[in-house]
């Protein structure tokens, strides 16, 4: 394990449960094998995380580096990601199984609050060479990139230096008026973010 | 004297039945509900659920706390009832193994839900300095924000600002005088003096922000 410290392992853990949950929904609604595949990766990550986590805060108290009350709170966060992560891998079990989804799954899945949208971003697109980090696609029309294929690349859960670029495949979380807007500027039907 | 008399509205508060006990106590009655309309909600709860416990924690709040136990309640109701509408729809074997792929997932979302109920435990807890620490360096974050009656926001839904689709802040809470707004819809209004209660990065909060002290007439 790196020398980072607890909190940062804790941040690492939440924020990666989280976009599991999201990653795991996407597969089913996208018929996604691959997806589903990375949230199982994801799962270990996340259950070696943890376990380390564990002793290593117990071994930060015994060396009085840190106090009781925090390594409680630090321990208890990090389960609860740990918990959200298998709920997330129940969820793709669904996915990997070899039996036809029930059509329901993808009609409540697009009916929900939350939609996840896949686009394919043309070579005319606005999108095309600039980084997440300037599209800011997020605060400007409230869709969060949770993965990205790049030719024969995957890639969860991007950064702002993450390059788009044309052909790549979005998949993106968000308002359901938000959709189009994506789905727009992937086309480059519209160049205003 | 003010300590006094805000600890005596507390008093007066806990006295009341809680909500989420009333549904625990209230008899499961069957409703013949679509399970698509089950699955929708849960998903919908499950993702709500977590972002309400961890503003419950960070803003000490137990209102917020007693909402995230209603849903908890509320989950296993739903999960209860997903389960009959499925075994009543399986007619072969093929219906029950695609069925069973449904009430998997109901099962997850119903996990999410509970793990929304141990992260309001934290409460218990000194948490201080450590918990809000972390949580301030996560992707999103969760903000507090007021509506001042000089924003053009005023009077207008959720809907028609779009302000998720413009500040990419999704609002998860709305308190209101002595109420509160779990969830609120497009066709939710915001009125002056709402506290609002949204998820989201630094740069939508800050332009949620002007938008809501009225330093901006649009918020785009």
């Amino acid at each position: 394990m790196k020398k980072t410290s607890a909190e940062e392992v804790v941040l690492e853990i939440k924020d990666k449960s989280e976009l599991m949950v999201d990653l795991a929904y996407s597969s089913l609604l996208y018929n996604n094998k691959t997806i589903a595949e990375e949230v199982y990766d994801l799962e270990n990550l996340i259950d070696d995380l943890y376990e380390n986590l564990q002793r290593d805060t117990l071994e930060a108290v015994s060396k009085q580096q840190l106090t009781s009350d925090s390594a409680l709170t630090i321990i208890k966060l990090a389960k609860a990601g740990e918990e959200i992560a298998d709920a997330a891998m129940e969820i793709v079990d669904v996915q990997l199984r070899d039996v036809e989804l029930h059509p329901i799954i993808r009609m409540s899945l697009k009916e929900s609050d939350e939609v996840l949208s896949r686009v394919f971003v043309k070579k005319n697109s606005i999108l095309s060479g600039k980084t997440l980090g300037e599209l800011k696609l997020g605060s400007e029309i409230g869709m969060t990139i949770i993965a990205m294929r790049h030719k024969n690349r995957w890639l969860y859960g991007p950064n702002k230096k993450t390059l788009v670029e044309s052909e790549d495949i979005l998949f993106a979380k968000g308002p359901a008026d938000a959709e189009k807007h994506l789905q727009d500027l992937a086309d480059g039907k519209t160049m205003e973010i | 004297m003010g300590k006094e008399k805000h600890r005596h509205r507390i008093i007066g508060k806990l006295q009341r039945t809680p909500l989420w006990k009333k549904e625990e106590f209230s008899e499961i009655e069957y409703e013949p509900t679509p399970v698509k309309e089950l699955l929708t909600e849960m998903k919908d709860i499950s993702e709500l659920i977590i972002d309400l416990a961890y503003s419950a924690v960070l803003l000490h709040n137990q209102e917020i706390a007693e909402e995230v136990r209603y849903l908890e309640v509320r989950m296993d109701k739903l999960n209860y009832d997903i389960r009959i509408m499925a075994m009543m729809a399986a007619r072969s074997k093929e219906d029950a193994e695609q069925l069973a792929g449904i009430l998997q997932i109901a099962q997850a979302a119903e996990k999410i839900s509970n793990t929304a109920g141990d992260i309001i435990l934290l409460m218990k807890e000194n948490t201080e300095p450590v918990l809000p620490r972390i949580l301030a360096k996560a992707d999103e974050r969760i903000y507090r924000l007021k509506v001042t009656e000089k924003s053009s926001g005023c009077n207008q839904t959720i809907g028609s600002l779009n302000i998720e689709s413009e500040t990419g802040m999704r609002i998860i809470a709305i308190r209101r005088e002595d109420y509160w707004i779990y969830n609120p819809q497009s066709k939710s209004s915001l009125i002056a003096n709402d506290i609002v209660i949204a998820r989201g990065t630094d740069e939508g909060y800050k332009q949620l922000d002007e938008f809501f002290l009225g330093k901006k007439e649009d918020i785009k």
